[in-house]
């Protein structure tokens, strides 16, 4: 068999390729003409032109084989602040869009980012994650030897419990993302640490555990064994792909409902033992101070919370035309329990009616939910949102929790919180109180 | 009651598993009130979801590896424990066992610790651990005086004086100084003290918060050692609750979070909630101050455009990780405040400096092969940080 073409045949294809060609181009030459659909006349330019991607080829199916958002979407992004981080932004938080967020889960790389020591790059080939203290056998686990533990997955919301932190004594922030946006939600993959448990046997003396990760701060927290062996887990996957490196890659502790800071990323080792670690961030940090002068430490849940997500300081009803059909939507979450319920008020929280719960309502989860308003052109609203679980918790006034709390606690704020909707349509962050 | 529910938990029974929000309540620390739906108290006051019937709350869960030996992973050596578990513990408990503990032997001068101290941490820390810029501040002053303004609260009054939370005067505990520094410090390069020099920073910290052990001032001729470093009562050691000192406290932890009265949480029945003329008729509308805080990075937009396309030749984030990171993260890091300082002298002067390089200590363009040009685009980014 001869593979070569002979010289005839490869001159045939060479014409019969440069024919082909020609009537290609006289087609699309002509296209224009000949082929185009020439209505004219009034309307939008949107309908009227041909739009750029509708006449030409698109990419091809090898572009992005990682997909990435349309770059339109481009400030649709995380944002961070120099006020809230340390003067290199290693020790800093960058916080998730909720004003762009649809239903309860968030994409990877929107998910709010919190870290002590910058962001590690963990190579996967050298993660081992050791287990030792007072269990009867100490253990040390490649990564692929913990995913091969059988898995749960569930969808939780991760915060940081200085969300709204920074307004104890009063409203900083006239955005949704700052005010609220210290956490996302996800739908998470790993094991129930109760689960390696019954394998290594706990001691029954161990009453806590230490988390710790293995980024240059070595971020550590102690966590009750009544966690542990309720709803803790090791999570490798993120909404079905691995952790992003911002989210702990390649494995990170998810204590579901409490404390973001609790969920040590970049894990490295758990040690169980009689008592507590002191470390830094349950210590110096994340210890709510009260009036009596007492703060309190191992504070965990983050307790029942919600906010309206739309409108927004951000994407406000300025737009909105008289008697426009509009949706006032919001985030519900509990750390504690599931949402049984949220109500809103268009006066501040002096009358409340109820809102309705939309779309899944799981257990220490973001829950949607929404009323339906017809917006009056001018019209001035206060609108208090306010959430119920089934742990029978309920948001507190301003005033209730800082009867309690003072102000100077910085972490787990939990009270209703205001959007002012001005008579033009702005949207500003206030709180009512006396 | 709860030891023992867990021990069968552990040892492998479906049904144990079932009995564990139960078993996490216990007889003595029973909730007064819950209007949970699933009855089940969790320790931090909310619920907890026990597997029933192959059902947690909305979930379906697989169980049928219970019982069934997984045996994953291999025993540590010793040498792999010692060398991750550095931590220190607080030693209410394990005291009397220095392995547990984790302290170890060594010793360290305030004169030596100030030495280090100078020359690893004051860049960003301050003169004396006055903090600022971002970092905090790790001391304030006298540890005792500064501990009784824990009770200042600033309701109302912006003017008035808030709490001081800093080492000497908030933290319960020396053992978190010490693990901390040793792990954690200096920022750009954790995990590169001796323990001796550990024991000297530590020993400096006490020092700047003006503090005693055991009756004796940390003065500046003061040397620590893990003795003393036991000795060490925190002025603000009985300042948290609940309680988590000895080896049975969980209990009380369990106890705390059953009254929502301690941690400023609300329970009512749905039936009874307010939903008319609920607010304090005092209360008012609080708008933010002034501009309030808006210098986000990147500015805030909601506009669908197509990014601008910056003309870089170099891509100045790898250039600076690669040629200027192991300087520059610790001092006049790329966005840092620390740059008002040198661009007051002038754009061209500074570019000029870093093309030349100086006494100080900046190699001519930190020693990297690049354009005048580049170099320029480099200084750019790392005074803005973009
Ligand atoms: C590059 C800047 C930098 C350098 C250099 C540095 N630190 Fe820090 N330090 C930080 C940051 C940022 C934090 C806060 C970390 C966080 O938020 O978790 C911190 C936190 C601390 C804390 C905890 C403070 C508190 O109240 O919570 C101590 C103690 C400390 N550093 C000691 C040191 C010592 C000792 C050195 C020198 C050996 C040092 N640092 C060097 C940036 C630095
Ligand atoms: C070996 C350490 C080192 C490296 C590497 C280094 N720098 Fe520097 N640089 C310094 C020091 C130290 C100073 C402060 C000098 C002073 O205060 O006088 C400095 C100062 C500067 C200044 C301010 C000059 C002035 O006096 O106004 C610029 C600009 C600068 N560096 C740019 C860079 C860039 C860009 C890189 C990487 C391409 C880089 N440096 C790499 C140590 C370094």
């Amino acid at each position: 068999m001869n593979n070569k073409k002979s010289q005839e045949e490869t001159t045939i294809d060479r014409r019969d390729f440069f024919k082909k060609a020609a009537a290609f181009s006289a087609t699309a030459l002509a296209g224009t003409s000949l082929l185009a659909n020439e209505v004219t006349g009034e309307g939008d330019p949107a309908i009227m032109h041909h739009t750029k991607w509708g006449q030409v080829w698109g990419d091809p199916i090898t572009t992005n084989l990682y997909g990435v958002p349309s770059p339109y979407e481009h400030n649709v992004t995380r944002r961070s602040t120099s006020l809230l981080s340390s003067g290199n932004f290693r020790a800093s938080i960058a916080v998730t869009p909720i004003h762009e967020s649809q239903g309860i889960i968030t994409p990877n790389g929107l998910f709010f980012s919190r870290s002590h020591g910058g962001t590690a790059h963990v190579d996967p080939n050298e993660f081992r994650l050791m287990i030792h203290g007072l269990v009867d056998k100490p253990i040390v686990l490649t990564l692929e030897q913990l995913k091969r533990y059988p898995s749960v997955t569930r969808t939780h919301f991760i915060e940081c419990p200085a969300n709204g932190g920074q307004e104890w004594r009063g409203p900083q922030f006239n955005s949704v993302q700052f005010a609220k946006g210290f956490m996302a939600s996800a739908e998470w993959t790993g094991v129930y640490i109760k689960t390696i448990l019954e394998d290594l046997g706990l001691k029954p003396e161990a009453q806590w555990m230490l988390a710790e990760g293995s980024d240059n701060s070595k971020m550590g927290r102690t966590i009750p064994v009544d966690k542990v062996l309720d709803d803790a887990m090791i999570v490798w996957g993120q909404n079905g792909e691995a952790l992003r490196p911002e989210q702990g890659y390649p494995a990170r502790l998810l204590v579901p409902g409490w404390e973001g800071n609790l969920c040590v990323k970049w894990l490295r080792r758990l040690e169980f033992a009689v008592e507590p670690w002191y470390c830094k961030e349950e210590t110096s940090k994340y210890t709510d101070l009260k009036p009596t002068g007492k703060a309190i430490q191992h504070f965990y849940a983050n307790e029942v919370n919600s906010t309206v997500t739309s409108p927004s300081p951000e994407i406000d009803w300025s737009h909105l035309e008289d008697g426009a059909t509009v949706e006032i939507e919001g985030l519900a979450w509990s750390g504690m329990g599931t949402i049984t319920g949220v109500d809103i008020s268009f006066d501040g929280g002096k009358n409340y009616v109820e809102a309705k719960l939309k779309g899944l309502v799981l257990q220490k989860s973001w829950t949607r939910w929404s009323i339906i308003h017809t917006y009056k052109k001018g019209e001035t609203l206060l609108l208090t949102s306010r959430a119920m679980d089934d742990a029978g918790y309920i948001q507190p006034t301003i005033d209730e929790e800082t009867k309690i709390m003072g102000v100077e606690a910085v972490y787990h704020r939990n009270a209703v919180e205001t959007w002012e909707v001005t008579e033009t349509g702005k949207v500003n962050h206030v709180q009512i109180r006396s | 009651m709860f030891k023992l529910d867990r021990k069968l938990i552990i040892s492998t029974s479906v049904a144990a598993i079932a009995l564990l929000g139960v078993g996490c309540v216990g007889g003595e620390s029973a909730p007064t009130f819950s209007d949970g739906v699933n009855g089940n108290i969790s320790i931090d006051g909310g619920v907890s979801y026990p597997t029933i019937n192959g059902k947690s709350g909305n979930y379906f869960v697989n169980e049928s590896h219970i019982g069934r030996a997984i045996n994953n992973g291999r025993v540590p050596t010793d040498a792999e424990e010692a060398k991750w578990n550095t931590d220190v513990m607080a030693g209410y408990v394990y005291n009397e066992d220095p392995k547990a503990l984790g302290l170890p032997e060594g010793e360290g001068s305030v004169e030596e610790g100030e030495a280090l101290y100078e020359a690893q941490c004051v860049m960003c820390h301050g003169d004396f651990g006055s903090g600022g810029g971002g970092y905090p501040a790790l001391s304030k002053g006298n540890a005792e005086d500064l501990q009784k303004t824990l009770t200042n609260n600033r309701y109302q009054d912006p003017q008035a004086d808030g709490p001081t939370r800093v080492f000497g005067s908030y933290w319960p505990q020396a053992s978190t100084m010490f693990w901390y520094i040793r792990d954690g410090m200096p920022h750009p390069k954790s995990d590169t003290l001796s323990v001796n020099q550990t024991y000297a920073l530590t020993a400096y910290m006490l020092n700047i918060n003006e503090m005693s052990i055991d009756g004796q001032e940390v003065d500046d001729e003061y040397v620590l050692d893990r003795a003393k470093f036991l000795k060490i009562k925190m002025p603000n050691q009985d300042g948290f609750e609940p309680n988590v000192r000895g080896s049975d406290s969980l209990p009380g932890v369990r106890a705390y979070y059953a009254n929502p009265a301690n941690f400023g949480a609300h329970k009512v029945k749905p039936a009874e909630r307010c939903m008319t003329n609920c607010q304090e008729t005092n209360a008012t509308v609080v708008r933010i101050a002034g501009e309030g805080i808006s210098q986000f990075i990147p500015p805030m937009s909601i506009v669908r455009d197509l990014p601008e396309k910056k003309a870089e030749t170099i891509n100045v984030k790898e250039v600076y990780s690669n040629a200027c990171a192991m300087c520059h993260d610790s001092f006049l890091s790329p966005g840092s405040a620390e740059w008002a300082g040198y661009t007051a002298k002038g754009i061209d002067k500074v570019y000029a400096n870093g093309i030349n390089g100086t006494e100080t200590g900046m190699p001519a363009k930190g020693g990297a092969n690049l354009s005048d040009a580049n170099f320029k685009l480099m200084v750019d980014y790392l005074i803005s940080g973009k």
